[in-house]
């Protein structure tokens, strides 16, 4: 079928999409932390901390094909290092999040070191384990003093009392008030700059030459090695990079105040989380965590109390009272499932197709060569084979 | 040869992988009692002919076997029927005994567990060396003694027509001498039908009745051993003198 | 003395039971190459259906078999409906596929049976009293040397036990067991002497959920809990002991089982002090570690698990 327009990359039509897109997004930026709806900043602050957590696994599925089930752990050592920073040493939570950065990077290298010898399925074994292991790790006794045990830290964030100066500009204040009263659209504000920069690590990384051979080592690291790439080396780079990406978010949450060892997202329940965000939105795609968190978040909130059947829109009743439970994780294990066999790069990878239908990129003119028309990181990674299996 | 009776036919065979067919229409025949070598280079599709024959790829085109079509049978049903293949480059069970690879060869059969026990006593009389080695795991086995495995393993079966890809490949000149009179032999003596595939063409063109000769999913010439070596260009290139 | 034997029958006991979960781990990816992360939760479900016919008052030596029988069938529909179209895709594929299943089957069991919708919470779970298969009173055990050992726990390493050999003489012995050896070994050649390599690994799959259904309800048997978390440690466990045993070794995967539950009984009580009751679970993360780290392959593994 042939595409209704045609768009050509880089031409006057391309960026006037672009202006649109980037007005839109900012115009929902500032209406969130500004609607006065609590609730609506909340839901929009744990959407853009999943977001961020789904962009940092994905950064290590997509550059080296590798699967972790243990960056809840990663989130954790976030959250624990500002925790355990702000209130042992009192300091600022802002200048916790290059230490927390730094902590997750060094611990995730660290794991990383049996990757380099093992693959798939089983590097997934040791980070699941991993995931089981850190809030327990947390809990233990030796360790007590500096992680408050299985009650958590409390006190763990910003202090926000009536002599804090506030941001005003006209009667118009985007941060909240920062004088206790209303201080979610601060949070807001921080978890945005955390996904942005994540995201724009993210971007770069796809986009450069580096990136792009990176794709090439994780496609053929037989190749790689010939090419004379340290694969070792690479892959525990971007692992580090990624686990410490993911405890930036994972920073955030403890800046609201409480840590515990049983939060969800810091248990086994958290990578899973993640992974579900990821797949939903589009593995190995850049946009597909953050498509996939806020359609994530959307649906949890939208069915949490469907317990109660007269709360179940009359409709979905039918198919959702017998639950005792509300259906988000069922949906959710459910699309997994569904998803490997419609769409196997998630919601995102189903919108270009929808789009391609109706509009057609045309890639620059041969020649010039800032521009490649696929970004390598939009495919499905493909794990080196297990066993040269029976089908074929 | 047309008093002979024909035991396997192939019409317009194609075949391929995925997107690629590699087979583009492959007439051949085998009748019973005979033994057919199918000559190729490397990369001809003799080891494709051989799977879409013994159904392990999707094929099209249709195949015959004692007059009956088996172009929709599973490759169990293909067994059942009569032909077991010996997969190039052995395919044994590397992780059973020599003993379990045989008894697995036998699958297919329901005659018995006597039976089964006296035909593998009758293929280690054939390969003595397989009953040294028994209770070894056939992964520690010599590559030539894996392709007798492979080969009794096949013949477990009680096949009627036993397709064999390639059994040279990597062995001694002296071993291969050998497994050729041991097909020869049960060729002769049982009358078991064989499709041979080979590189090593003078060796095949000793024991073949007919020969097929398969250039990029094509025969380009078929006939008896005799006509074909006498053809100067065809002797040139597929048997070097 | 005493509590040497006790901790020795507890980790026996306790240890049987991640061998029967190894046991599917193996017999799965042996067939398939996958590891299948729903294995824990498709034995948690097979639990759940037991207790159900057990409330309908079905006597439960009847009520375990008939939950082997919808395991099987779980297990079996799973490997065909969903997993050998996947497979074809990727092994990423496959791997989110079970990742999936994992969390649909938790839903399902707290959906239908109450309780928190994921593993490892713990709290405000509904309590299930389990039938138990073995005499399970305060009063029913045995004196032996001087030690309190409850019958169940006796009853459990029994049962698991006679079933593992069965296993065995399964595989050693018969048809389907020379069938799904074959396919472990090569699928290509099992169906080139007309093995149907699709029913065996249907079969695998099946056979795998089954004794994981056993599993699952003799471990809410001796767990004093039961919750949607219960199989979720256990196939950590199990993971853990496959990994030790070898990922593509039956019998590793009952010796891992059993070392595993062993070394963990016997860390609490021998343990210095201060590694605490919270690092049980690391022992499963220093095994995998290690193991993986020092001997891919594991104990008894074929060094084809190995992959550098
Ligand atoms: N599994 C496969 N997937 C895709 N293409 C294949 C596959 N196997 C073979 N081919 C292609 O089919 C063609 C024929 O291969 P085939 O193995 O039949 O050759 P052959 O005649 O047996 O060669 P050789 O003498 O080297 O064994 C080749 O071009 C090969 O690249
Ligand atoms: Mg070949």
């Amino acid at each position: 079928m042939k595409p209704l327009f045609t768009i050509k990359a880089g031409g006057p039509t391309s960026w006037a999409v672009r202006v649109v897109c980037a007005a839109a997004l900012v115009y929902v930026l500032l209406w969130i932390p500004t609607s006065g709806s609590n609730s609506l900043i909340d839901t929009a602050t744990t959407a853009l901390t999943l977001m961020g957590a789904a962009l940092s696994l994905n950064l290590l599925l997509g550059f080296t094909g590798q699967i972790s089930l243990g960056h809840s752990a990663f989130f954790g050592i976030g959250a624990y290092t500002t925790a355990v920073c702000v209130t042992r040493w009192g300091w600022s939570p802002l200048k916790t999040l290059p230490i927390a950065f730094a902590v997750a990077f060094v611990v995730g290298a660290l794991v990383s070191l049996p990757a380099l010898r093992i693959k798939g399925v089983y590097l997934a074994l040791v980070t699941l384990t991993l995931g089981v292991v850190f809030p327990q790790f947390i809990k233990w006794p030796k360790i007590e003093w500096l992680t408050g045990g299985s009650r958590g830290l409390t006190d763990t964030g910003f202090k926000f009392d009536k002599n804090n100066r506030t941001f005003e500009l006209f009667g118009w204040n985007p941060w909240g008030n920062l004088r206790g009263e209303n201080v979610k659209p601060f949070y807001f504000w921080i978890a945005v700059v955390i996904v942005l920069i994540i995201y724009l690590i993210c971007r770069g990384l796809v986009k450069s030459r580096v990136g792009r051979s990176l794709v090439a080592i994780r496609d053929n690291s037989t190749a790689a090695a010939v090419m004379g790439v340290n694969l070792a080396l690479t892959k525990g780079l971007v692992f580090g990079l990624s686990a410490a990406m993911c405890a930036l978010p994972g920073s955030l949450t403890a800046m609201k105040g409480t840590v515990t060892p049983d939060t969800a997202l810091l248990t086994v329940i958290g990578s899973i989380t993640f992974l579900i965000v990821m797949v939903v939105g589009g593995a190995g795609t850049l946009w597909g965590p953050i498509i996939g968190a806020i359609v994530y978040q959307f649906i949890t909130e939208k069915t949490g109390d469907w317990v109660e059947p007269d709360k179940i829109p009359s409709l979905l009743r039918p198919f959702f009272s017998w639950s005792k439970t509300p259906p988000a994780a069922g949906i959710f294990g459910l699309s997994l499932v569904v998803l490997m066999f419609v769409a196997p790069l998630g919601l995102a990878g189903f919108w270009k197709q929808v789009v391609g239908r109706v509009v057609a990129v045309v890639p620059k003119p041969a020649g010039s060569t800032t521009l490649e028309p696929t970004a390598p990181s939009d495919g499905i990674p493909t794990w080196q084979p297990e066993e040269p299996l029976a089908e074929q | 040869m047309t008093s002979q009776t024909t035991l396997l036919n192939t019409r317009f065979l194609t075949a391929g992988y995925g997107p690629v067919t590699v087979l583009h229409g492959i007439d051949i025949e085998v009748n019973e009692g005979e033994i057919v070598v199918v000559l190729g280079a490397n990369g001809a599709g003799k080891t494709t002919l051989m799977r879409a024959i013994s159904g392990t790829i999707p094929r099209t085109g249709n195949i015959e076997f004692e007059g009956r079509s088996i172009k929709k049978d599973s490759t169990d049903a293909i067994v059942r029927a009569g032909i077991v293949q010996v997969p190039q480059g052995r395919g044994t069970f590397p992780e059973l005994s020599v003993a379990d690879n045989l008894l697995a060869g036998a699958y297919v059969r329901r005659d018995g567990a006597k039976a089964v026990a006296d035909d593998i006593a009758k293929w280690y009389s054939v390969f003595p060396r397989l009953q040294e080695r028994s209770t070894q795991r056939a992964g520690s086995l010599s590559g030539g003694e894996q392709q007798m495995l492979a080969i009794a393993r096949a013949l477990m079966s009680r096949p009627k027509l036993l397709l064999c890809d390639e059994p040279s490949m990597g062995l001694a000149p002296l071993i291969t001498r050998e497994l050729f009179n041991v097909i020869g032999q049960l060729n002769k003596e049982e009358g078991l039908s064989v499709l041979l595939v080979e590189q090593n063409a003078n060796l095949a063109m000793h024991i073949a009745s007919r020969v097929y000769l398969l250039e990029t999913g094509v025969i380009v010439a078929s006939g008896s051993a005799a006509e074909l070596s006498a053809d100067d260009s065809i002797r040139k290139a597929y048997l070097g003198f | 003395m005493e509590l040497f034997l006790q901790r020795l029958v507890d980790g026996l006991s306790e240890g049987s039971v991640y061998a029967l979960i190894a046991l599917g781990i193996v017999i799965i990816y042996r067939g398939t190459g996958h590891l299948n992360f729903a294995q824990g939760e498709m034995a948690l479900f097979s639990t759940f259906v037991v207790y159900q016919f057990g409330e309908w008052g079905i006597p439960i030596g009847i009520a375990v078999i008939m939950g082997m029988a919808v395991g099987f069938t779980l297990g079996a529909v799973t490997e065909v409906a969903i997993v050998r179209p996947i497979s074809k895709k990727s092994p990423f594929a496959v791997f989110i596929v079970t990742i999936g299943l994992f969390q649909l089957l938790n839903w399902v069991d707290g959906a239908i049976w109450g309780g928190q919708q994921l593993p490892n919470t713990g709290v405000g779970s509904k309590q299930v009293r389990f039938p138990s298969l073995f005499p399970n009173n305060p009063t029913d055990f045995v004196t032996i040397f001087g030690a309190n050992i409850k019958i169940q726990s006796l009853g459990v390493i029994a049962l698991v036990g006679v079933l593992t050999v069965a296993l065995f003489a399964i595989f050693n012995h018969t048809r389907l067991g020379l069938a799904m050896r074959a396919v472990a070994a090569n699928g290509e050649s099992a169906k080139l002497v007309g093995i149907r390599t699709g029913r065996v690994l249907m079969a695998s799959w099946g056979l795998a959920a089954a004794i994981g259904a056993l599993g699952g309800v003799v471990f809410a048997g001796i767990s004093t809990n039961v919750n949607l978390g219960l199989m979720f440690t256990v196939f950590i466990y199990a993971s853990a002991a496959a990994t030790l045993g070898g990922f593509d070794s039956p019998g590793g995967a009952v010796v891992g089982g059993l070392s595993i539950g062993l070394i963990q009984n016997m860390a609490a009580g021998y343990a210095p002090k201060w590694v605490g009751q919270e690092m049980k679970v690391g022992v499963a993360f220093l095994v995998i570690l290690g193991v993986l780290l020092f001997r891919p392959s594991g104990l008894f593994g074929t060094s084809r698990v190995e992959r550098v």
